[in-house]
Protein backbone atom coordinates (compact mmCIF):
# COMPACT_ATOMS: atom_id res chain seq x y z
CA UNK A 1 0.00 0.00 0.00
CA UNK A 2 2.83 2.47 0.96
CA UNK A 3 0.93 5.91 1.31
CA UNK A 4 -1.79 6.21 3.87
CA UNK A 5 -4.58 7.92 1.75
CA UNK A 6 -5.70 10.93 2.70
CA UNK A 7 -9.11 9.90 2.52
CA UNK A 8 -10.51 6.45 3.51
CA UNK A 9 -13.99 5.15 3.06
CA UNK A 10 -14.24 1.97 4.61
CA UNK A 11 -17.66 -0.07 4.21
CA UNK A 12 -19.76 2.67 4.69
CA UNK A 13 -23.66 1.72 5.02
CA UNK A 14 -26.40 4.51 5.24
CA UNK A 15 -29.83 3.90 6.22
CA UNK A 16 -33.15 6.28 6.85
CA UNK A 17 -35.28 4.06 8.73
CA UNK A 18 -35.88 0.40 6.37
CA UNK A 19 -34.49 2.61 3.54
CA UNK A 20 -30.86 1.56 2.44
CA UNK A 21 -29.16 4.26 0.74
CA UNK A 22 -25.61 3.14 1.03
CA UNK A 23 -24.95 -0.30 1.40
CA UNK A 24 -21.30 -0.48 1.88
CA UNK A 25 -18.96 1.78 0.02
CA UNK A 26 -15.46 1.90 -0.24
CA UNK A 27 -12.30 3.93 -1.65
CA UNK A 28 -9.37 5.42 -1.45
CA UNK A 29 -8.55 9.32 -1.80
CA UNK A 30 -4.92 10.20 -2.42
CA UNK A 31 -3.04 13.28 -1.42
CA UNK A 32 -3.48 15.50 -4.71
CA UNK A 33 -5.89 13.45 -6.50
CA UNK A 34 -9.33 14.38 -7.93
CA UNK A 35 -12.27 11.70 -6.95
CA UNK A 36 -15.17 11.76 -9.13
CA UNK A 37 -18.35 10.16 -8.17
CA UNK A 38 -21.24 9.93 -10.65
CA UNK A 39 -24.61 8.28 -10.90
CA UNK A 40 -28.26 8.18 -11.54
CA UNK A 41 -30.43 11.01 -8.75
CA UNK A 42 -30.91 8.62 -5.64
CA UNK A 43 -28.04 6.58 -6.03
CA UNK A 44 -26.39 8.07 -3.02
CA UNK A 45 -24.47 10.26 -4.28
CA UNK A 46 -24.53 12.84 -1.97
CA UNK A 47 -25.51 10.93 1.33
CA UNK A 48 -22.17 9.72 0.55
CA UNK A 49 -20.46 13.21 0.69
CA UNK A 50 -22.19 13.80 3.29
CA UNK A 51 -21.46 10.40 4.99
CA UNK A 52 -17.93 11.36 4.62
CA UNK A 53 -17.83 14.37 6.75
CA UNK A 54 -20.41 13.12 9.28
CA UNK A 55 -23.26 15.38 8.64
CA UNK A 56 -25.09 12.35 8.07
CA UNK A 57 -23.11 9.91 10.65
CA UNK A 58 -22.77 6.46 8.31
CA UNK A 59 -24.99 3.61 10.03
CA UNK A 60 -21.89 1.38 9.59
CA UNK A 61 -18.18 1.64 8.62
CA UNK A 62 -15.69 4.33 8.57
CA UNK A 63 -14.36 7.40 7.24
CA UNK A 64 -9.98 7.82 7.87
CA UNK A 65 -8.83 11.12 7.46
CA UNK A 66 -4.92 10.36 6.86
CA UNK A 67 -5.34 7.14 8.69
CA UNK A 68 -7.41 8.84 11.73
CA UNK A 69 -10.95 7.30 12.45
CA UNK A 70 -13.27 10.42 12.14
CA UNK A 71 -16.00 8.91 13.99
CA UNK A 72 -14.44 6.76 16.42
CA UNK A 73 -10.96 6.41 18.45
CA UNK A 74 -8.75 3.74 20.00
CA UNK A 75 -9.20 4.74 23.54
CA UNK A 76 -5.77 3.37 26.06
CA UNK A 77 -6.63 -0.51 25.96
CA UNK A 78 -7.34 -0.59 22.48
CA UNK A 79 -11.10 -0.43 22.15
CA UNK A 80 -13.19 1.40 19.57
CA UNK A 81 -15.24 4.41 21.22
CA UNK A 82 -17.44 6.59 19.11
CA UNK A 83 -16.34 10.24 19.08
CA UNK A 84 -18.19 13.28 20.62
CA UNK A 85 -19.65 16.24 19.05
CA UNK A 86 -16.75 18.60 20.07
CA UNK A 87 -14.30 15.31 18.57
CA UNK A 88 -15.98 15.10 15.13
CA UNK A 89 -16.23 18.80 14.90
CA UNK A 90 -12.49 19.31 15.57
CA UNK A 91 -11.73 16.47 12.81
CA UNK A 92 -14.59 17.92 10.00
CA UNK A 93 -12.87 20.99 10.24
CA UNK A 94 -10.28 19.38 7.69
CA UNK A 95 -12.75 18.62 4.91
CA UNK A 96 -14.01 21.62 3.02
CA UNK A 97 -17.34 21.60 1.64
CA UNK A 98 -19.09 22.94 -0.92
CA UNK A 99 -23.12 22.35 -0.51
CA UNK A 100 -25.11 22.77 -4.28
CA UNK A 101 -26.93 25.59 -2.83
CA UNK A 102 -24.29 27.47 -1.60
CA UNK A 103 -25.27 27.89 1.77
CA UNK A 104 -23.40 31.24 2.79
CA UNK A 105 -24.34 32.91 5.48
CA UNK A 106 -26.72 36.17 4.26
CA UNK A 107 -26.12 38.50 7.29
CA UNK A 108 -22.45 38.21 6.51
CA UNK A 109 -20.71 40.11 3.57
CA UNK A 110 -18.63 37.62 1.40
CA UNK A 111 -15.50 38.31 3.44
CA UNK A 112 -17.39 37.90 6.44
CA UNK A 113 -18.40 34.50 5.46
CA UNK A 114 -14.72 33.18 4.17
CA UNK A 115 -13.31 34.30 7.44
CA UNK A 116 -15.74 33.23 10.05
CA UNK A 117 -15.04 29.84 10.35
CA UNK A 118 -11.11 30.42 10.45
CA UNK A 119 -11.65 32.79 13.64
CA UNK A 120 -13.79 31.46 15.50
CA UNK A 121 -13.28 27.33 14.57
CA UNK A 122 -9.11 27.71 13.91
CA UNK A 123 -9.04 30.53 16.31
CA UNK A 124 -6.48 31.98 13.83
CA UNK A 125 -5.84 36.17 14.71
CA UNK A 126 -8.16 38.23 13.08
CA UNK A 127 -5.39 39.98 10.42
CA UNK A 128 -3.99 36.60 9.58
CA UNK A 129 -7.96 35.59 8.71
CA UNK A 130 -8.62 38.43 6.39
CA UNK A 131 -5.37 38.08 4.74
CA UNK A 132 -5.63 34.58 3.86
CA UNK A 133 -9.03 35.07 3.16
CA UNK A 134 -8.23 37.63 0.60
CA UNK A 135 -5.72 35.47 -1.11
CA UNK A 136 -8.70 32.73 -1.03
CA UNK A 137 -10.94 35.27 -2.83
CA UNK A 138 -8.50 36.00 -5.05
CA UNK A 139 -8.14 32.61 -6.25
CA UNK A 140 -11.79 32.70 -7.14
CA UNK A 141 -11.43 35.89 -8.78
CA UNK A 142 -14.27 37.46 -6.46
CA UNK A 143 -11.84 39.82 -4.78
CA UNK A 144 -13.89 42.84 -5.77
CA UNK A 145 -16.65 41.40 -4.21
CA UNK A 146 -15.70 41.18 -0.55
CA UNK A 147 -17.56 43.71 0.78
CA UNK A 148 -20.64 42.42 -0.77
CA UNK A 149 -23.75 40.42 0.73
CA UNK A 150 -24.59 37.15 -0.89
CA UNK A 151 -28.03 38.52 -1.73
CA UNK A 152 -26.05 40.87 -4.40
CA UNK A 153 -24.00 38.37 -5.88
CA UNK A 154 -25.22 36.01 -9.08
CA UNK A 155 -25.38 32.40 -8.34
CA UNK A 156 -22.18 31.76 -9.70
CA UNK A 157 -20.38 34.44 -7.40
CA UNK A 158 -22.37 33.18 -4.80
CA UNK A 159 -20.65 29.55 -5.00
CA UNK A 160 -16.69 31.15 -5.89
CA UNK A 161 -17.26 32.59 -2.82
CA UNK A 162 -18.32 29.18 -1.36
CA UNK A 163 -15.23 27.83 -1.98
CA UNK A 164 -13.28 30.84 -1.25
CA UNK A 165 -14.68 30.00 2.16
CA UNK A 166 -14.10 26.20 2.41
CA UNK A 167 -10.52 27.10 0.96
CA UNK A 168 -9.96 29.45 3.84
CA UNK A 169 -10.01 26.23 6.34
CA UNK A 170 -7.01 25.34 4.63
CA UNK A 171 -8.72 21.66 4.37
CA UNK A 172 -6.95 18.36 3.52
CA UNK A 173 -9.46 17.73 0.92
CA UNK A 174 -12.33 19.29 -0.53
CA UNK A 175 -15.57 17.97 -1.23
CA UNK A 176 -18.29 19.09 -3.80
CA UNK A 177 -21.73 18.72 -3.20
CA UNK A 178 -23.27 19.28 -6.94
CA UNK A 179 -21.77 22.26 -7.00
CA UNK A 180 -23.03 23.82 -10.25
CA UNK A 181 -26.22 21.97 -10.37
CA UNK A 182 -28.18 24.73 -9.19
CA UNK A 183 -26.62 27.05 -11.41
CA UNK A 184 -27.76 28.70 -14.73
CA UNK A 185 -25.84 26.98 -17.76
CA UNK A 186 -24.12 29.83 -18.87
CA UNK A 187 -22.84 30.24 -14.89
CA UNK A 188 -21.21 26.82 -14.43
CA UNK A 189 -18.63 27.70 -16.68
CA UNK A 190 -16.89 30.17 -14.24
CA UNK A 191 -17.59 27.66 -11.25
CA UNK A 192 -16.02 25.01 -13.17
CA UNK A 193 -12.94 26.85 -13.90
CA UNK A 194 -11.78 27.77 -10.39
CA UNK A 195 -12.96 23.69 -9.78
CA UNK A 196 -10.46 23.01 -12.36
CA UNK A 197 -7.86 25.20 -11.25
CA UNK A 198 -7.99 23.57 -7.89
CA UNK A 199 -7.77 20.01 -9.16
CA UNK A 200 -3.81 21.45 -11.25
CA UNK A 201 -3.02 22.82 -7.87
CA UNK A 202 -2.80 19.61 -6.73
CA UNK A 203 -5.82 19.71 -4.19
CA UNK A 204 -7.51 16.45 -2.83
CA UNK A 205 -10.78 16.25 -3.64
CA UNK A 206 -13.80 14.49 -3.83
CA UNK A 207 -16.46 16.17 -6.83
CA UNK A 208 -20.51 14.37 -6.89
CA UNK A 209 -21.32 15.98 -9.97
CA UNK A 210 -23.56 15.74 -13.10
CA UNK A 211 -21.09 17.42 -15.29
CA UNK A 212 -19.69 14.03 -17.09
CA UNK A 213 -17.29 16.12 -19.70
CA UNK A 214 -15.98 17.88 -16.51
CA UNK A 215 -15.68 14.83 -14.84
CA UNK A 216 -14.09 13.38 -17.46
CA UNK A 217 -11.21 16.00 -18.25
CA UNK A 218 -10.35 16.86 -13.81
CA UNK A 219 -10.57 13.47 -12.15
CA UNK A 220 -7.64 10.84 -11.43
CA UNK A 221 -10.75 8.22 -10.94
CA UNK A 222 -14.35 7.99 -11.41
CA UNK A 223 -17.31 6.23 -9.57
CA UNK A 224 -20.17 5.26 -10.35
CA UNK A 225 -22.76 4.27 -7.87
CA UNK A 226 -25.65 3.05 -8.61
CA UNK A 227 -28.26 1.76 -5.88
CA UNK A 228 -25.92 2.73 -2.63
CA UNK A 229 -23.15 0.52 -4.08
CA UNK A 230 -20.08 0.83 -6.40
CA UNK A 231 -20.89 -0.63 -9.35
CA UNK A 232 -18.06 0.52 -11.25
CA UNK A 233 -14.85 2.60 -11.11
CA UNK A 234 -11.83 3.73 -12.73
CA UNK A 235 -9.55 5.78 -14.77
CA UNK A 236 -11.65 8.29 -16.63
CA UNK A 237 -10.69 7.09 -19.61
CA UNK A 238 -12.31 3.06 -18.44
CA UNK A 239 -15.02 4.68 -17.19
CA UNK A 240 -16.27 7.02 -20.23
CA UNK A 241 -14.39 5.70 -22.95
CA UNK A 242 -15.04 1.50 -22.36
CA UNK A 243 -17.77 1.17 -19.51
CA UNK A 244 -18.39 -2.75 -18.75
CA UNK A 245 -21.23 -2.79 -17.31
CA UNK A 246 -24.76 -2.54 -18.81
CA UNK A 247 -26.02 -0.04 -16.25
CA UNK A 248 -22.82 2.31 -16.18
CA UNK A 249 -23.60 2.09 -20.47
CA UNK A 250 -27.25 3.50 -19.89
CA UNK A 251 -26.46 5.81 -17.39
CA UNK A 252 -23.84 7.57 -19.79
CA UNK A 253 -26.08 6.97 -22.93
CA UNK A 254 -28.37 9.37 -21.28
CA UNK A 255 -25.56 12.22 -20.71
CA UNK A 256 -24.70 11.80 -24.82
CA UNK A 257 -28.06 12.67 -26.60
CA UNK B 1 -67.80 72.68 20.36
CA UNK B 2 -70.18 72.24 23.74
CA UNK B 3 -68.30 73.66 26.94
CA UNK B 4 -67.88 70.02 28.45
CA UNK B 5 -65.61 68.64 25.40
CA UNK B 6 -63.50 71.87 25.21
CA UNK B 7 -62.58 71.61 28.78
CA UNK B 8 -61.81 67.59 28.23
CA UNK B 9 -59.37 68.56 25.35
CA UNK B 10 -57.79 71.11 27.11
CA UNK B 11 -54.31 69.60 28.22
CA UNK B 12 -52.79 72.63 30.22
CA UNK B 13 -53.64 70.75 33.44
CA UNK B 14 -51.66 68.12 32.36
CA UNK B 15 -48.61 70.21 31.59
CA UNK B 16 -48.31 72.58 35.12
CA UNK B 17 -48.08 68.71 36.07
CA UNK B 18 -45.12 67.85 33.68
CA UNK B 19 -42.37 67.19 36.31
CA UNK B 20 -44.68 64.37 38.24
CA UNK B 21 -45.65 62.88 34.76
CA UNK B 22 -42.20 62.70 33.78
CA UNK B 23 -41.26 60.92 36.85
CA UNK B 24 -43.88 58.62 36.24
CA UNK B 25 -43.35 58.10 32.84
CA UNK B 26 -39.38 57.04 33.85
CA UNK B 27 -41.06 53.91 35.54
CA UNK B 28 -42.69 53.22 32.56
CA UNK B 29 -39.60 53.17 30.90
CA UNK B 30 -37.66 51.40 33.78
CA UNK B 31 -40.35 48.82 33.98
CA UNK B 32 -40.91 48.29 29.65
CA UNK B 33 -36.90 47.45 29.98
CA UNK B 34 -36.14 45.62 32.58
CA UNK B 35 -39.69 43.80 31.61
CA UNK B 36 -38.16 43.88 28.23
CA UNK B 37 -34.47 41.81 28.75
CA UNK B 38 -36.68 39.21 31.09
CA UNK B 39 -39.14 38.55 27.89
CA UNK B 40 -36.26 37.85 25.45
CA UNK B 41 -33.85 35.78 27.83
CA UNK B 42 -36.61 33.65 28.53
CA UNK B 43 -38.49 33.69 25.62
CA UNK B 44 -35.26 32.70 23.75
CA UNK B 45 -35.09 29.88 26.40
CA UNK B 46 -38.12 28.44 26.17
CA UNK B 47 -37.86 28.76 22.07
CA UNK B 48 -34.96 26.39 22.64
CA UNK B 49 -36.67 24.10 24.38
CA UNK B 50 -39.53 24.09 22.03
CA UNK B 51 -37.23 22.94 18.92
CA UNK B 52 -35.28 20.52 21.16
CA UNK B 53 -34.76 16.67 20.51
CA UNK B 54 -36.22 15.54 23.53
CA UNK B 55 -39.93 15.76 24.07
CA UNK B 56 -40.05 16.37 27.61
CA UNK B 57 -37.83 19.49 27.25
CA UNK B 58 -40.62 20.20 24.19
CA UNK B 59 -43.69 19.30 26.24
CA UNK B 60 -41.74 22.18 29.03
CA UNK B 61 -41.32 24.69 26.38
CA UNK B 62 -45.07 24.43 24.82
CA UNK B 63 -46.29 24.36 28.80
CA UNK B 64 -44.45 27.39 29.36
CA UNK B 65 -45.90 29.35 25.80
CA UNK B 66 -49.54 28.25 26.42
CA UNK B 67 -49.91 29.54 30.06
CA UNK B 68 -47.85 33.12 29.96
CA UNK B 69 -49.69 33.53 25.71
CA UNK B 70 -53.25 32.45 27.35
CA UNK B 71 -53.01 34.62 30.64
CA UNK B 72 -54.20 38.16 30.62
CA UNK B 73 -51.48 40.63 31.44
CA UNK B 74 -53.44 42.13 34.30
CA UNK B 75 -54.21 38.64 36.04
CA UNK B 76 -50.65 37.91 35.60
CA UNK B 77 -49.64 40.60 37.68
CA UNK B 78 -52.08 40.79 40.30
CA UNK B 79 -51.16 36.58 40.85
CA UNK B 80 -47.45 37.64 41.17
CA UNK B 81 -47.77 40.22 43.45
CA UNK B 82 -50.65 38.89 45.59
CA UNK B 83 -50.36 34.87 44.90
CA UNK B 84 -46.90 33.71 43.90
CA UNK B 85 -45.07 35.56 46.82
CA UNK B 86 -47.19 33.19 49.31
CA UNK B 87 -46.52 30.36 47.70
CA UNK B 88 -42.79 30.69 48.17
CA UNK B 89 -43.54 31.81 51.48
CA UNK B 90 -45.29 28.08 52.32
CA UNK B 91 -42.02 26.87 50.32
CA UNK B 92 -39.65 28.55 52.29
CA UNK B 93 -41.63 28.81 55.36
CA UNK B 94 -41.07 32.85 55.64
CA UNK B 95 -43.01 35.81 54.95
CA UNK B 96 -42.54 37.09 51.44
CA UNK B 97 -43.11 39.95 49.66
CA UNK B 98 -42.06 41.22 46.73
CA UNK B 99 -41.60 45.01 45.95
CA UNK B 100 -44.06 46.09 43.08
CA UNK B 101 -41.54 47.04 41.05
CA UNK B 102 -40.41 43.27 40.75
CA UNK B 103 -43.91 41.97 40.55
CA UNK B 104 -44.02 44.22 37.23
CA UNK B 105 -40.93 43.02 35.98
CA UNK B 106 -41.64 39.46 36.28
CA UNK B 107 -45.39 39.52 35.52
CA UNK B 108 -44.91 41.40 32.26
CA UNK B 109 -41.50 39.72 31.08
CA UNK B 110 -43.23 36.34 31.85
CA UNK B 111 -46.44 37.04 29.65
CA UNK B 112 -44.46 38.89 26.39
CA UNK B 113 -41.91 35.83 26.90
CA UNK B 114 -44.42 33.69 25.58
CA UNK B 115 -45.04 35.22 22.69
CA UNK B 116 -41.36 36.33 22.25
CA UNK B 117 -40.99 32.17 22.38
CA UNK B 118 -43.53 31.49 19.51
CA UNK B 119 -41.41 34.78 17.39
CA UNK B 120 -37.89 33.17 17.88
CA UNK B 121 -39.09 30.07 17.30
CA UNK B 122 -40.76 30.90 13.87
CA UNK B 123 -37.76 32.44 13.41
CA UNK B 124 -35.41 29.75 13.95
CA UNK B 125 -37.06 27.23 11.80
CA UNK B 126 -37.29 29.43 8.80
CA UNK B 127 -33.64 29.36 8.83
CA UNK B 128 -33.02 26.86 5.60
CA UNK B 129 -31.19 23.86 6.91
CA UNK B 130 -28.42 24.24 4.89
CA UNK B 131 -27.26 27.28 6.50
CA UNK B 132 -26.86 25.25 9.96
CA UNK B 133 -25.72 22.38 7.83
CA UNK B 134 -22.40 24.74 6.29
CA UNK B 135 -21.93 26.04 10.00
CA UNK B 136 -21.56 22.36 10.96
CA UNK B 137 -19.03 21.06 7.99
CA UNK B 138 -17.00 23.65 9.18
CA UNK B 139 -16.54 22.28 12.61
CA UNK B 140 -18.65 24.94 14.68
CA UNK B 141 -20.11 23.83 17.63
CA UNK B 142 -23.75 24.19 18.40
CA UNK B 143 -23.34 27.02 20.42
CA UNK B 144 -21.37 29.05 17.90
CA UNK B 145 -24.02 28.28 15.32
CA UNK B 146 -26.45 29.14 17.30
CA UNK B 147 -24.77 33.02 18.47
CA UNK B 148 -23.00 33.44 15.05
CA UNK B 149 -25.38 31.77 12.23
CA UNK B 150 -28.50 31.56 13.68
CA UNK B 151 -29.31 34.04 15.79
CA UNK B 152 -28.44 36.95 13.72
CA UNK B 153 -30.56 35.47 11.19
CA UNK B 154 -33.72 35.14 13.40
CA UNK B 155 -33.09 38.88 14.95
CA UNK B 156 -33.38 40.77 11.55
CA UNK B 157 -36.37 37.97 10.57
CA UNK B 158 -38.42 38.52 13.79
CA UNK B 159 -37.89 42.30 13.91
CA UNK B 160 -41.18 43.55 12.32
CA UNK B 161 -43.21 40.67 14.87
CA UNK B 162 -41.20 42.07 17.60
CA UNK B 163 -41.70 45.70 16.71
CA UNK B 164 -45.10 45.08 17.20
CA UNK B 165 -44.72 42.98 20.59
CA UNK B 166 -42.68 45.72 22.01
CA UNK B 167 -45.45 48.71 21.18
CA UNK B 168 -47.96 46.45 22.96
CA UNK B 169 -45.77 45.60 25.70
CA UNK B 170 -44.66 49.30 26.40
CA UNK B 171 -48.89 50.45 26.47
CA UNK B 172 -48.96 47.45 29.13
CA UNK B 173 -46.48 48.65 31.59
CA UNK B 174 -49.71 51.39 32.43
CA UNK B 175 -51.05 48.71 34.38
CA UNK B 176 -48.73 48.17 36.84
CA UNK B 177 -50.20 51.11 38.15
CA UNK B 178 -52.46 48.79 39.69
CA UNK B 179 -50.04 47.40 42.26
CA UNK B 180 -48.82 51.03 43.31
CA UNK B 181 -46.01 50.96 40.95
CA UNK B 182 -45.81 54.89 40.46
CA UNK B 183 -45.67 54.89 37.06
CA UNK B 184 -47.55 58.05 34.54
CA UNK B 185 -51.11 56.58 35.25
CA UNK B 186 -50.41 56.11 38.27
CA UNK B 187 -49.44 59.58 38.97
CA UNK B 188 -52.11 60.71 36.64
CA UNK B 189 -54.99 59.33 39.24
CA UNK B 190 -52.61 60.51 42.04
CA UNK B 191 -53.37 64.53 40.66
CA UNK B 192 -57.29 63.94 39.28
CA UNK B 193 -58.22 62.95 43.06
CA UNK B 194 -56.54 66.04 43.71
CA UNK B 195 -57.75 68.53 41.21
CA UNK B 196 -60.62 66.10 39.93
CA UNK B 197 -60.77 67.09 36.36
CA UNK B 198 -59.89 63.29 35.29
CA UNK B 199 -60.81 64.10 31.38
CA UNK B 200 -58.48 66.54 30.17
CA UNK B 201 -55.53 64.92 32.19
CA UNK B 202 -56.60 61.65 30.25
CA UNK B 203 -56.29 63.27 27.17
CA UNK B 204 -52.68 64.04 27.79
CA UNK B 205 -51.92 60.90 29.44
CA UNK B 206 -53.02 59.53 26.49
CA UNK B 207 -51.38 61.79 24.13
CA UNK B 208 -48.16 61.61 25.46
CA UNK B 209 -48.04 57.54 25.12
CA UNK B 210 -49.33 57.98 21.67
CA UNK B 211 -46.55 60.10 20.54
CA UNK B 212 -43.82 57.83 22.53
CA UNK B 213 -45.08 55.17 20.72
CA UNK B 214 -45.26 56.44 17.38
CA UNK B 215 -41.78 58.23 17.53
CA UNK B 216 -39.90 55.41 18.92
CA UNK B 217 -41.69 52.95 16.96
CA UNK B 218 -41.27 54.82 13.32
CA UNK B 219 -37.74 55.33 14.54
CA UNK B 220 -36.88 52.44 14.98
CA UNK B 221 -38.58 50.54 12.09
CA UNK B 222 -36.77 53.47 10.06
CA UNK B 223 -33.42 52.17 11.43
CA UNK B 224 -33.66 48.61 11.13
CA UNK B 225 -35.46 48.39 7.45
CA UNK B 226 -32.03 48.62 5.71
CA UNK B 227 -30.19 46.79 8.03
CA UNK B 228 -32.75 44.11 7.61
CA UNK B 229 -33.37 44.56 3.99
CA UNK B 230 -29.43 43.80 3.19
CA UNK B 231 -29.51 40.22 3.79
CA UNK B 232 -33.12 39.59 1.70
CA UNK B 233 -32.48 38.21 -1.53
Amino acid sequence: MGEIPRIRIADVHKSFGPLEVLRGVSFDVHRGSVVSVIGASGSGKSTLLRCVNYLEPPSSGEVYIEGEPLGSRIDGRGQRKPRSLAEINAMRRELGVVFQQFNLWPHMTVLGNVIEAPIRVRKLPRKEAIAYGEECLRRVKLIDKLSEYPARLSGGQQQRAAIARALAMRPKAMLFDEATSSLDPELTDEVLGVMRELAADGTTMIVVTHEMNFAHEISDRVIFLHQGVIEEEGSPAEIFGAPKSERLRQFLSKYRK
Amino acid sequence: MSEALKQSLDISMFWEYRAVFLEGLTFNCLVFLCSAVVALSVGLGAALLRINRLWPMRWIGTLHVEVFRNAPDYIMLVWVHFVLPLLIGILIRRRVEFHPFLSAVLALGLVYSGYFAETFRAGIQAIPQGNLDAGRAFGMSERLILWRIALPQVVRRMLPEALNLFVSMFKATTIVSLIAVPDLMYNVSMVIQQEMRPLPLYSGAALTYFLIILLLSSGVRLFSERWRRKILA
